[in-house]
């Protein structure tokens, strides 16, 4: 279709440069999608590498990847966007993996409501020993031979595996500490020994990357979580006190902890920057 | 030959009580070069090591004239080098542009637009641009293998080490990957493993045999298939004296092996040569 009258020359080519007013160009986009004569006069004045840099725009938006709701959170929780991609690939970052987190504490959590006097410490005792752990087994299937389908081409990467696993341990860790702690608040008799999983969560998650530098991550977490499960019941055996693990001297133990393993990471990871396999 | 650009002196790797590796030595120059051998010769724990996944227990490496034991030489090797593993994994719920963007990050391509553009370069190279959205998991074998392929060019590496590449591949996408290796080869370093003889022929400067973990042969594609000189033949039946001999389609039996004097020889192919090779040194540990 085409009309009678036709564009000013010079309002075109302020539109095309940008510099038109918003109510003009308006006006003006209007007029272009009726009249062929001044669409074409667009078209031939718009410079190339404008034209490409649309385009580029347009195919980039298409492009995209598909963000997931994990990622979509990273993101607003201003994760760089790279970072944010890297860790998608962690299949303890998945949302099946959360959900499953917070239903074995939401359980945990109702037994917990559900019982009284010394099953009621038992019940305790049992979420604080499992929720110290919960970080432990998602840093064990963050990364690593075995579990990333994708570790052959990363370990030949620029990006050093150490610092990959670093990442992914941390918003591992994160993440747990987030869901673990909203199950804590729905504790019974809610008191300062509901908070007293943070400090070993922490120890054994230092403690589980600290021995990966050694071994494979599955197997230094699985031996951070037996060791953890027998110093716990040892400590209650011997003190006669269910929660004898997360009185002060044992929050004292697990900051020690965290302190050693935080020096064999940096000296380790000063070692073996990038490390090949033996 | 050139300047090598890698250059491998008495390698030698044991997994447990299997010896991979046992006193490997060569170099290679820019251009393409092949490994050939059949499955346990230790053609993947050499490729690995090349892609520094992996430490020799013993011996020296050095990569576009770095040593891959030294952490700062290490990252400026994998700055530069490009690897297709045997056994490529995936995220299987990644796109393949998903996929190759994933390994583009770990490249340390972190700048989004010109990351997705070189993305979509690399995918177009191997044929994929009409499927780049489509999940892994709904790729055929060949397609993913072709997405592995594309994630080695990201960045259009100086060393490129691909193990079995061609596996997978129907004539038609191996002839597309011949077409696009031998585009890229004038500076460039591309070590390939393989077991089909015809990609060393059609693509190779060089071409080094491996068995039992160490060098057998190495030269041109040329000198492996003069290796069958005059052990080709043509007759009705299978010969006596064959070591190996097959029924061709035009019915007449395609003898190798020590050709008796009045033989009807034919033209040997580098797959002859490699047979004849492999075959030797088993018949000489047979006779051993």
């Amino acid at each position: 279709m085409t009309t009678t009258w036709h564009a000013d020359p010079i309002a075109l080519a302020a539109y095309v440069e940008g510099s038109l007013d918003d109510v003009r160009a308006s006006s003006l986009e209007a007029h272009l999608l009726t009249c062929d004569r001044c669409r074409d006069g667009v078209a031939t004045s718009t410079p190339a590498d404008a034209i490409d840099r649309m385009w580029g725009g347009v195919v980039d938006t298409i492009d995209t990847p598909h963000r997931s709701a994990v990622e979509r959170l990273l993101l607003a929780l201003r994760v760089p966007e790279h970072l944010a991609r890297l860790l998608m690939a962690t299949p303890s970052l998945r949302l099946s993996w959360l959900v499953a987190e917070a239903l074995a504490l939401g359980f945990a959590v109702i037994a917990a409501n559900g019982t009284s006097g010394q099953d009621e410490e038992l019940v305790l005792f049992l979420f604080l020993v499992v929720a110290a752990l919960l970080p432990v087994a998602g840093v064990a299937v963050a990364f690593g031979p075995g579990i990333d389908p994708t570790y052959e081409v990363a370990a030949a990467a620029p990006m050093p595996a150490d610092r990959l696993l670093l990442i992914r341990a941390a918003a591992v860790l994160a993440s747990s500490v987030s869901i673990t702690a909203l199950a804590a608040l729905a504790l019974p008799d809610l008191d300062a020994i509901a908070a007293a999983w943070l400090l070993p969560a922490l120890g054994l998650t230092a403690a589980t990357l600290a021995l990966g530098t050694w071994v494979r991550p599955l197997v230094a977490a699985a031996s951070v979580a037996l060791t953890w499960v027998l110093f716990a019941a040892a400590a209650a055996v011997s003190t006669q006190d269910r929660l004898a693990a997360f009185r002060p001297a044992g929050q004292v133990a697990c900051l020690a902890v965290i302190a050693a393993s935080a020096a064999v990471l940096a000296h380790r990871h000063t070692l073996s920057e990038g490390r090949i396999v033996r | 030959m050139s300047a090598p650009t890698v250059e491998i002196h008495d390698v030698r790797k044991r997994f447990g009580r299997t010896t991979a590796l046992q006193g490997v030595t060569f170099d290679v120059a820019a251009g393409i070069t092949g490994l050939l051998g059949p499955n346990g010769a230790g053609k993947t724990t050499l490729l690995r090591m090349m892609a520094t996944v992996l430490a020799p227990d013993d011996g020296r490496l050095r990569l576009l004239s770095w040593d891959p034991q030294a952490a700062d030489e290490r990252l400026a090797i994998r700055r530069r080098l490009g690897y297709m593993p045997q056994e490529p994994g995936f995220h299987r719920s990644f796109t393949a542009f998903e996929f190759v963007d994933y390994v583009a990050i770990l490249k340390e391509m972190t700048e989004r637009r010109a990351r997705h553009d070189e993305v979509r370069r690399v995918l177009g190279l191997v044929g994929l641009e009409g499927v780049s959205g489509r999940k892994i998991k709904a790729l055929s074998g060949g397609m993913r293998r072709r997405v592995a392929l594309a994630q080695s060019l990201l960045g259009d590496p100086d060393l490129l080490v691909l193990d079995e590449p061609t596996a997978g591949l129907d004539p038609e996408q191996r002839l597309r990957f011949r077409e696009l290796v031998s585009d890229r080869t004038a500076d460039r370093t591309v070590i390939l493993s393989t077991h089909q003889t015809e990609d060393v022929a059609a693509l190779c400067q060089r071409v080094i045999v491996m068995l039992d973990g160490q060098v057998l042969f190495e030269g041109t594609p040329r000198e492996l298939t003069q290796v069958a000189d005059r052990r080709v033949w043509l007759a009705d039946d299978r010969a006596a004296g064959a070591r190996l001999s097959w029924r061709t389609a035009d019915g007449a039996h395609r003898n190798i092996g020590e050709a008796p004097s009045d033989a009807d020889l034919v033209a040997p192919t580098l797959e002859d040569g490699y047979l004849l090779l492999v075959g030797d040194r088993a018949f000489a540990e047979e006779a051993a």
